[in-house]
């Protein structure tokens, strides 16, 4: 009995820590999108608002030496 | 949720996309390189939008060593300034950024513009400050229905080094993958490393490589 107990227990420890792993890279992983991302049709008003802005000379490229 | 628009609505003043340029080696966005401090800092530009220069997408020549061809990418920079350790970072080192990137023009979106943008997309309000880079490659082959560039929302790193690394992973990836002609398998493997590596860190129990905490 106390033999089965402890093959219970290696078990479940070790689920615990492959799930751990399992959270832990998926975490990462959605904070490393979260960061850095791609820009696709969902970002296209966005996309087309910036461009419009460039074309209209609303924006131009920054010439300055530093950003305030 | 941002609305969707028309695809391909672009305008015709922008210059045509290179053409079969060779492909550049990929380089992790995430590895640490050492970067010179800024230089001082000089009076600030208020809007950001001074330069008389062409519209074309063409970077500012005189501001380049050498010359400067159509432009890859369109780099834009919206940051209402929250009082945060991003926005210190990209001030301080926007200098050596703007260096780095001389063949690209930088927009840079006054204080008014950024809030103004964020209003309008209020999920990207305390995520700032966010560099978008237009592909203008994949914007004129395809317009913006697929790919056509990706973005670094820097606020969302919480400290000095995090966000002084997340800057410095900007710059190396557009320098190493300007020539790319295949602008984002190149970020989705740099993502996908990215992702092994960290895995293989939490196995061998590192923090090391932790950012946006």
């Amino acid at each position: 009995m106390p033999e089965r107990i402890g093959d219970i227990l290696t078990l479940l420890m070790g689920a615990l820590a492959v799930g751990y792993v399992v959270y832990e890279i998926e975490r990462r992983r959605r904070k490393l999108h979260d960061i850095w991302d791609v820009l696709d049709e969902e970002d296209a008003f966005l996309t087309k608002m910036l461009e419009d802005m460039v074309d209209s000379g609303e924006l131009q490229p920054y010439a300055g030496a530093t950003l305030a | 949720m941002m609305p969707k628009s028309a695809s391909g609505a672009r305008s015709t003043r922008r210059p045509p996309a290179r053409a079969n340029s060779p492909s550049a080696p990929i380089v992790s966005p995430m590895t640490n390189v050492a970067v010179k401090p800024s230089e001082e800092p000089a009076p600030p530009q208020k809007t950001g939008v001074s330069e008389p220069s062409t519209q074309t997408g063409q970077a500012p020549s005189q501001e380049t060593d050498e010359p400067s061809g159509v432009a890859r990418f369109h780099i834009f920079i919206v940051d209402s300034g929250w009082n945060s350790a991003a926005h210190r970072v990209l001030v301080e080192n926007f200098a050596l950024l703007r260096n780095l990137q001389k063949d690209d023009p930088i927009y840079v979106l006054s204080p008014e513009q950024s809030i103004a943008f964020q209003r309008r997309h209020a999920s990207r309000i305390g995520r700032d400050p966010i560099i978008a880079v237009h592909d203008m490659e994949a914007l004129d082959r395809d317009g913006t229905s697929g790919f056509h560039g990706f973005r670094l929302s820097l606020g969302v790193l919480r400290t000095p080094q995090q966000a002084l690394q997340g800057l410095q992973a900007f710059a190396r990836f557009l320098v190493a993958h300007r020539r790319s002609t295949d602008l984002e398998a190149d970020i989705r493997a740099d993502l996908r490393r990215e992702g092994l590596m960290g895995a293989i860190e939490i196995i061998m129990n590192h923090n090391t490589r932790e950012m946006g905490e």
